[in-house]
């Protein structure tokens, strides 16, 4: 099949014309919000459809190459699809569609108390930012585009004005635009080396540049697309953000948004700089393991459901880099069919963590809704009131738990693969650094697992701990449908994979001129010629014919299958309420205990007693909090550096005006003498 | 290093054990009584204790079928944490006023089919603490009882006994009214 060009424009103009009507009419209606809600978030969904097929369309062959001179300064505003930004696009649709379509039911309660006309600006802003995003062609329009997306996300984040906001949204602001100074000073350098403003001029010109230059473009780069993808240690605006941030943008950020940082990152490899030395793949390998292993760490102490999400997320993106530094390491040693074997797995957990993530963080804002809590300790029992969120939510687990038959087993089970078929390197420091990163993914994958049975056994499963929850009822029809969407979605990529394996075959090839060491077909996987083999499908159906059999079996051997309905076996106590459950806290922690020297956590035992004798307790008060060790260690100093700085620097600025104007003539002496 | 030191400069200090004639009836019953449990629930028999009130006297005798010289897991007895894991009660004491109802709820969270043996005196007729304050009742006042054993405390081998002669009864009269 063939896209032609002119196609391609047409679902460009559809998109872009969706989401600027999509805004202005927000804002138009603004005086009255259930409109406004509507119409902004309809053609919010609707540019969603239009990116999904662009990218489609993309990843069919269809190219697109726009150029407009005016609209920007130094090479005009530049555009253009090719394979790699196509499936980005397709990325950003995939989460866009639900979250739109979640947004409708979801921004009802937002109606009155918060700016439902803003929420729709920015947020067809924001869709419309990182689609163009991915197309740009010169570093001008993709810094334009950059910012622009981090300030429609800032004020998407802070749409909920109150405290915790305002610290989240500050604390983002300075990490995104931190990031986007070394984005910055990256671009400038690379453009100063290659004498170019244009992508393309960039990949012609980089083997030309000096080993030093390229070192230093590539760590400010990684920094920067770094910071925006949440990798450990400049993840910290993360788990702030997130749970701040209402759910269908929380779903977006962590769905699309991240990836783009990766998506920057790729680029920056195998598209911009070409193939560096080793220590590239070597040390990006390195913060990805920190990242998924320190990441899940993290969300397994957390008892604040987004938050676990956003520190699930930094776990992720640590999986999809183990994936990327294993690519650029094959790349360093000409071994392009494992490249792209590798780069294929980490990007197809690309879209795999987009879709569950996107999903979790709508049933986490579908409980937040109904039960008004992010708390997992206040929750319990939500599998008897919202039915079908559970489903949901359980069948979004169990793919970010990498468990068969969902997407995640496919693609960290196509991420082991390539990391254990790196003994074909001829480097000894490098097979250790990759077998110890299989250590890591492995450890990575089981935390996963036991941090989800926590989120959602103590979120769903036994009696609710708090009034609000005991009354929480089914989220709405919109709400509904777009996690269905996307737990369809969820089983579909983790059955039939081949569908986009196939496209994204083609995408690694566009990138790095060979196709993937993979075999595919609709029945299995064969990767690394006959290295290993799965069968998704086939594992999908044995999981049915084991369900189905446990009946049948019981049946057979004429198993007493009696019911008696009795209490729960509560230890024969007479009372039992909720406040005797297992807790969020007591399930994370032997974790704690055993990773403490990472959690540092803080242990407060407080007793009060009656006055008239030790014998009788009136209250005890326990805190067991774990510690972000990155807070301390690194941002806590550096955060009393600034500011001694600044203390510093405020002596020059003395309200003096005399004072001024002696500054003013040194340096005009200065400058004299300089310039002579 | 001190411990090390310890395990190096201890002697090893055994008896050699004095063959028992007990010990072959002790291996007979405990046969018997899997053979017969699996017969009845089709696996091995898995015990829960409950202490209803006891001195803690028949309790040292029940816990010293788990030690080296009776050792009741070779012969897959076991002792479980949960009536709900359970396929027989062994319950010790008179029936104290606050333990009627954990007992009840014990008897009740234990799947049918299943077996009840009351061990000692105390469980049998409340033994020297009848009439006090604080007891509701012998066992058989709280929940129906298969099978009741005498002694104060009953020896292991007693004890060993009693539940043979449950697990015989229920096989003789598989539907017993008792539990339904």
């Amino acid at each position: 099949m063939t896209v032609n060009q002119s196609l391609m424009l047409n679902l460009f103009t559809g998109m872009l014309a969706s989401f600027a009507v999509g805004a202005a009419g927000a804002l138009l209606s603004g005086r009255w919000p259930r409109a406004s809600r509507w119409i902004g978030h309809s053609f919010a969904l609707i540019g969603g459809l239009f990116a999904l097929s662009l990218g489609l369309g993309g990843l069919l062959g269809g190219v697109l190459s726009l150029s407009i001179t005016q609209l920007l300064p130094v090479g005009g505003m530049g555009l253009g699809v090719d394979r790699l930004s196509a499936f980005f696009i397709l990325v950003v649709g995939v989460a866009a569609v639900p979250s739109a379509l979640y947004a409708i039911g979801y921004t009802r309660e937002y109606e009155r108390r918060h700016s439902i006309a803003g929420m729709g600006v920015s947020l067809n802003l924001f869709l419309a930012s990182m689609a163009l995003v991915v197309m740009a062609r010169n570093a001008l329009t993709f810094l334009a585009l950059w910012e622009t997306m981090s300030l429609a996300s800032y004020f998407l984040v802070m749409t909920e004005n109150d405290r915790e906001t305002e610290r989240a949204g500050w604390l983002y602001f300075v990490m995104t635009h931190a990031g986007f100074a070394c984005l910055l000073g990256g671009f400038l350098l690379l453009s100063a080396a290659t004498g170019s403003m244009d992508f393309a001029g960039w990949q012609a010109g980089a083997a030309a540049v000096a080993g030093p230059t390229r070192a230093v473009v590539f760590v400010l780069l990684a920094a920067g697309f770094g910071s925006k993808a949440g990798l450990i240690p400049l993840h910290i605006w993360l788990p702030r953000a997130h749970p701040a941030a209402p759910s269908h943008v929380s779903a977006l950020m962590s769905g699309a948004m991240i990836k783009l940082g990766v998506y920057g990152l790729v680029r920056v490899g195998f598209d911009w700089l070409g193939a560096g030395p080793s220590w590239w793949g070597g040390a990006l390998m390195v913060v990805g393991a920190v990242s998924a292993v320190l990441g899940v760490l993290y969300a397994m102490v957390d008892s604040d459901l987004k938050r676990l999400l956003a520190y699930s997320s930094v776990e992720n993106v640590g999986i999809i880099l183990l994936g990327l530094g294993a690519a650029m390491l094959f790349q360093t040693y000409h071994l392009p069919a494992l490249a792209a074997l590798a780069l294929l797995a980490s990007l197809y957990h690309t879209l795999n963590h987009a879709v569950f993530k996107s999903l979790l963080f709508m049933v986490a804002g579908a409980v937040l809704y109904s039960a008004h809590t992010r708390n997992m300790e206040e929750m319990g029992g939500l599998i008897k009131r919202m039915p079908q969120t559970a489903v949901f939510f359980l069948v979004g687990s169990v793919a970010i738990a990498a468990l068969p038959p969902f997407n995640g087993f496919i693609s960290e089970w196509i991420t082991f693969q390539s990391l254990l078929l790196s003994f074909q390197i001829p480097d000894k420091a490098v097979n250790l650094t990759l077998a110890l990163s299989v250590a890591a993914l492995a450890l990575t994958s089981g935390l996963a697992a036991a941090c989800f049975i926590k989120a959602f056994g103590i979120s769903f499963l036994a009696l609710p701990r708090s009034e609000p929850v005991r009354h929480a009822r089914e989220v709405g029809l919109a709400m509904r449908s777009a996690m269905a969407l996307l737990t369809l979605a969820c089983l579909v990529l983790g059955v039939a994979p081949f569908v986009v394996l196939r496209f994204l075959s083609k995408t690694t090839a566009e990138l790095l001129g060979a196709t993937p060491d993979m075999q595919f077909s609709w029945s299995q996987l064969v990767a690394g010629g006959s290295f290993a083999t799965v069968s998704p499908l086939w594992i999908a159906l044995a999981l049915v014919a084991l369900l189905a059999s446990i009946p049948l079996a019981l049946r057979i051997f004429r198993a007493n299958t009696a019911r008696r309905y009795y209490e729960t076996w509560g230890c024969g106590r007479a009372v039992q309420t909720a406040r005797f459950e297992y807790t969020a806290a007591s399930f994370a922690n032997p974790f704690k205990r055993v990773f403490s020297i990472l959690y540092k956590p803080v242990k407060e035992l407080a007793i009060e007693f009656h006055p008239e004798s030790r014998f009788f307790v009136r209250t005890i008060s326990y805190r067991n909090d774990a510690r972000s060790i990155f807070d301390e260690s690194i941002y806590g100093p550096l955060n009393r550096a600034l500011r001694s700085f600044a203390q510093r620097v405020r002596l020059l600025q003395s309200g003096n005006v005399n004072i001024y104007l002696l500054y003013i003539l040194i340096a005009l002496v200065a400058l004299l003498i300089i310039a002579r | 290093m001190t411990l090390f030191k310890k395990v190096w400069r201890t002697p090893v200090v055994t008896e050699p054990l004095t063959p028992a004639v007990e010990s072959a009836q002790i291996e007979i019953t405990a046969r018997r009584i899997d053979e017969s449990a699996r017969r009845l629930f089709g696996r091995s028999l898995h015990i829960r204790e409950v202490d209803a009130g006891s001195c803690n006297g028949c309790e040292i005798e029940i816990s010293a079928l788990n030690n080296p010289y009776y050792d009741l897991e070779r012969f897959g007895l076991h002792f479980v944490a949960s009536p709900r894991h359970a396929d027989c009660l062994l319950v010790t004491g008179p029936v104290t006023r606050n333990m009627a109802d954990p007992l009840r709820r014990t008897y009740e969270a234990t799947p049918d089919p299943k077996l009840v043996v009351a061990v000692g005196d105390c469980a049998r007729d409340c033994g020297i603490f009848a009439g006090a304050y604080g007891v509701h009742g012998p066992v058989s006042a709280v929940v129906p009882v298969d099978v009741t054993i005498a002694g104060c405390p009953p020896t292991p081998r007693m004890i060993l006994s009693g539940i043979l002669a449950a697990l015989q009864m229920r096989e003789q009269r598989p539907e017993d009214p008792k539990h339904q």
